[in-house]
């Protein structure tokens, strides 16, 4: 039968879904060509072309009508700059403490809620709504939260009679960077939790029986069974998170802008600030800042998925 | 049983986390600044209904709004578009740097706004983009390619390739292909990029701070930063400007809550 | 005929006038908040506009940030205004050449030290409108129910000042209003006075520009006292994050403080009616100089600076009429309806025996506090650059104050932000 070979072929392509590799037409160029353009176009004048440019800043000193070719000394300046490795530690320390909590507090939620609670439904929609609001609102809301006087947070604590762990929570340096850590933990800890029902709903139900946090010895369970089978979605959200908070910068801005004390200064609100803030309209020091994180970022993401490297390539 | 209870007790403690904030906000947004001084938790008195309309019109809401607005349907029509094509091409055609240059797409996600943010600026001002819209639509559109890329690609490639064999025979050509098989059946994925890259950006913030100083061009999240730096902390009427900027996304939730989970947890799954 | 002259005439007067040139100059400023001042300028550039037909000029008016940002673009891009307000402490501008030579203004109707701050190798740029000396305001109400008295010196010593706080804690009462939210410099006003008075003019400046170690006894000294003044709880709990805007109305209105620590601007926010942020009718404002420090140097040192001024744009296509507009404010009679309307004080001579107006009695208590004073010209802000600018603020701004670093810590980072 003719079609049996191409038929067979089709069959094999329906399950790849990609254009088998003995196909023998000529691939159509102008179309490829003409799908490729607009995203292409608007790639490298607005993302690739701008990363060269700041690599060519960064090694420049970028005045108002003035550049002037500087070597390294942005970069040499970078390495005794403290400012910067405070801003540096204080965005690490975030981004690795941030996914642990959300992580592990949204895995106790997906549990519960899979556990048949009444009301889940409810509950699911409700636990997601803090990701959908601007980091603005989020950030306003609770900087009132966090206000010494009338805030909710120490209302609850004089309230509780706790009225001696009352704190000026983002205007102390030791407690501004956990105060900040909590909101982030606020907001995602919903999305993670959502993502991770569903994807115990996708393990396999006789699993999932002997996972129902009702039944005596759960704990043993939830380590040795639950967890593994859903450590691809797991360490894929860790990573997200991860991802996320070394770019913060919404909500650093509208709480503290760095402060107390460059507590909670974040590489993004450190590059800001001198690209704008600071008395001067250099702009290579700032690109220098942005092209050494990047390589950071980089480099972290890098080490992520080697560390997670069940997975053959990035994909989260 | 017992703990059953304990977690319900758990599930409404969180409940009363994620959402009392909100709950918060919005008695605030119907009181004026001076009852709230007396007593910041009580329930409104009188439903100051009143504020929302003098939030729109005295300050400034309805220009931040309608900016909103205008940048975020004009990027997430050409991004949806744009996108789509360049997924479709991916997914369907092979020729040799078809995975390179997905690639170089796709790893663009991973990159920190600090390394593009300072040029682009440069960028629109030296091409008078700078404080336009247009400008930052343009921006906007670029960040949320590579994104949009990839899940529109994984999308497009799970369609079965008979179908497009099948057009081909019936004479389509390659664009009517794309226009007339592939989107139709990736209306579901197209839905959710749309919903999430219309949240994204509407929240957006840090572009926005660079790229706008003007007063008439703000979109809303700066429109609402603007508040916290003027002379008298108007609690009242921040609040009632926040429910201004939080409603419509609620108003979405409401009606799409599904889809839009589905639109931002989209690739998230393992 | 005469539809023909009538064409004719009504066409060559428009050449005329286009000839003569109808010259529009770009103005940016900030205090869109501050209708007194706003107000001021406003009625200048009617004056000037109708002394000289022909020109025109557009104001904008901002709120300082966003001006800030605003006008860095716009420098950068070439499309920044003829004119714009500006402080002494930016520098940059006249680094980077963006500020037009304002040598040729009346120099000599304006104050030496105020033309001093605004110079720049030996050139001035910028045409100083505003100065201000930092005060410490009171509610005289408030003074004589916790018993202190000021003495007609209107300096209370350092121990009456910490008394003062305990005493007004003790009724539940804030004894200083004061807010770092969303500024860089109101919370160091209680230390740089304090070093000012303590080292002494030539001292203090050396301190600022990293040439006297911070680690001075004296230095050590006088933080030592503001810090004994902080623990008693001078300032409010929400220092902070309070505003300034908000720090005045915790002054005069809601909760009420005893003092409070503010430049001589006070009164752009506070004489506006009460319900745009201004104090109440019948406030008993009440003004008294810095507290003296034990063992000071010179305990009538203040500081005297330049805050709001105008410069013009090296790029502008009418240096003339920039010129020329500048130049109009350089009069004493403009001094003095500044002085008697805004009721700050001026980089411009005035005849200020000649100030009258509805506030001429506040305006006389002002004038007694600087009696016999010796001016420091400059803030920190405006004499320091760079990381040590950086870390003075983060520090003395708001660390210090607040309470979360200790003295040595303080002075410790200030010596390592300047290489010591």
């Amino acid at each position: 039968m003719a079609g049996a070979a191409p038929a067979q072929a089709a069959v094999a392509d329906a399950a790849s879904a990609r254009p088998a590799a003995t196909r023998r037409e000529r691939q159509p160029w102008p179309a490829i060509v003409g799908f490729l353009l607009p995203a292409f176009t608007v790639y490298t004048a607005f993302t690739a072309y701008p990363v060269v440019r700041t690599l060519w800043n960064s090694v420049h000193s970028v005045l108002p009508r003035n550049e002037k070719f500087v070597g390294l000394a942005n970069y040499a300046a970078l390495a005794g700059d403290e400012l910067f490795w405070r801003s540096v530690k204080n965005t690490f320390v975030w981004a690795c403490v941030s996914p642990l909590t959300e992580v592990s507090i949204a895995m106790l939620l997906a549990l519960a809620l899979y556990a048949k609670i009444p009301g889940r439904r409810f509950f699911r929609i409700a636990w997601f709504t803090p990701v959908l609001m601007s980091y603005v609102v989020v950030g306003i809301i609770w900087v009132w939260i966090y206000n010494y006087d009338w805030g909710a947070a120490n209302a609850i604590l004089r309230a509780l009679g706790l009225a001696r762990f009352a704190q000026a929570w983002i205007g102390d340096p030791a407690i501004a960077l956990p105060s900040l850590i909590l909101i982030t933990t606020w907001m995602w800890t919903g999305f993670n939790m959502v993502v991770l029902l569903a994807a115990l709903h996708s393990l396999p139900s006789e699993v999932i029986e002997a996972a129902e946090l009702d039944n005596c010895g759960w704990a043993a369970k939830l380590w040795h069974v639950v967890i593994p089978m859903v450590l691809p979605t797991l360490l894929n959200l860790v990573v997200l998170s991860f991802i996320g908070k070394m770019k913060i910068f919404d909500l650093v801005w509208i709480t503290t802008k760095g402060g107390p004390l460059w507590s909670t200064e974040t590489v993004s609100t450190y590059t800001y600030k001198r690209a704008f803030e600071w008395s001067t309209f250099d702009l290579g020091y700032p690109s220098t800042i942005a092209a050494v994180w990047f390589v950071f970022v980089l480099a972290a993401v890098l080490a992520l998925t080697w560390a997670f490297r069940r997975r053959d390539r990035l994909e989260y | 049983m017992i703990s059953r209870a304990f977690l319900l007790v758990v599930v409404v403690a969180y409940t009363a986390f994620a959402a009392g904030p909100f709950l918060w906000v919005a008695t605030m947004s119907l009181r004026t600044t001076s009852e709230i001084a007396l007593d910041h938790y009580a329930w409104p008195g009188t439903l100051h209904w009143e504020k929302f309309p003098q939030a729109w019109f005295n300050s400034n809401y309805s220009v931040y709004f309608e900016n909103s607005l205008l940048v975020v349907a004009a990027s997430v029509v050409v991004l949806t578009v744009v996108g789509a094509m360049a997924a479709h091409c991916f997914a369907r055609y092979r020729f040799r740097t078809n995975r390179l240059l997905y690639f170089v797409i796709f790893s663009a996600i991973i990159f920190p706004p600090q390394i593009t943010i300072i040029a682009l600026f440069q960028i629109l001002v030296q091409y008078g983009l700078y404080n336009s819209l247009v400008g930052l639509s343009l921006v906007y559109i670029a960040v949320q390619l590579p994104l949009t890329v990839y899940i529109l690609e994984s999308f497009f490639a799970r369609i079965p390739a008979d179908l497009f064999d099948a057009a081909r025979i019936d004479g389509y050509s390659e664009w009517q292909i794309f226009w007339k098989v592939s989107l139709p059946i990736a209306m579901p994925a197209i839905a959710t990029t749309v919903i999430l890259n219309t949240i994204l950006l509407w929240n957006e913030f840090l572009y926005a701070v660079v790229l706008i100083t003007d007063e008439a061009k703000r979109t809303l999240p700066l429109g609402i930063q603007r508040f916290m730096g003027d002379q008298l902390e108007d609690v009242g009427m921040i609040a009632t400007g926040l429910m201004i900027a939080i409603v419509p996304v609620v108003v979405m939730y409401v009606f799409f809550s599904e889809k839009l989970i589905q639109g931002m947890t989209a690739g998230a799954v393992k | 005929m005469r539809m023909l002259r009538v064409v004719v005439s009504v066409v060559l007067l428009a050449f005329a006038s286009a000839a003569v040139g109808q010259v529009k100059l770009t103005l940016w400023s900030h205090w869109a908040a501050e209708k007194i001042k706003r107000d001021f300028v406003e009625d200048a550039i009617k004056r000037f506009e109708a002394a000289n037909p022909g020109v025109k000029i557009e104001a904008s008016w901002y709120e300082k940030t966003a001006l800030y940002a605003a006008l860095k673009t716009a420098l950068r891009a070439g499309t920044a205004p003829d004119l714009f307000y500006a402080e002494p402490d930016q520098v940059e501008y006249m680094e980077n050449n963006l500020l037009l030579d304002l040598s040729p203004l009346n120099w000599s109707a304006i104050e030496p030290w105020a033309k001093e701050i605004w110079s720049y190798k030996g050139k001035p740029y910028g045409l100083p409108l505003e100065a201000s000396t930092v005060e410490v305001y009171y509610n005289k109400k408030l003074m004589s129910d916790l018993g202190i008295t000021v003495p007609p010196t209107l300096q209370l010593d350092a121990a009456t000042v910490a008394d003062l706080a305990r005493r007004a804690r003790a009724k539940g009462i804030t004894p200083m209003a004061l807010g770092v939210g969303d500024r860089p410099f109101p919370g160091a006003y209680l230390t740089h006075e304090a070093l000012l008075k303590k080292l002494g003019v030539k001292d203090y400046d050396n301190l600022l520009k990293g040439k006297l170690a911070w680690t001075d006894a004296r230095v050590v000294d006088a933080l030592r006292q503001v810090r004994a003044w902080t623990d008693a709880g001078l300032l409010p709990t929400t220092f902070t994050t309070l505003k300034l805007g908000e720090a005045h109305t915790y002054f005069h209105t809601n909760p009420g403080a005893v003092m409070f620590l503010n430049g001589s601007w006070y009164t752009s926010r506070a004489f506006n009616p009460p319900d745009k942020g201004g104090q109440p009718a019948n406030f008993p404002l009440g003004v008294m100089k810095f507290p003296a420090i034990a063992g000071a140097a010179c305990n009538e040192c203040r500081t005297m600076s330049v805050q709001g001024s105008y410069v013009a744009n090296a790029a502008t296509k009418h240096p003339k009429e920039a010129i020329a507009f500048l130049n109009s404010f350089a009069r004493p009679d403009v001094a003095n309806r500044w002085l008697e309307n805004v009721l700050v004080q001026t980089g411009i001579k005035a005849d200020y025996a000649k100030v009258g107006g509805p506030h001429a009695a506040y305006f006389r208590e002002l004038g007694a506090t600087s009696e016999g004073a010796r001016f420091y010209f400059g803030m920190p802000n405006q004499v320091m650059e760079g990381k040590p600018k950086e870390v003075f603020t983060q520090v003395f701004n708001n660390a210090f104050p607040a309470g979360s670093i200790g003295v040595d810590d303080a002075v410790k980072q200030m010596n390592a932000a300047f290489g010591k």
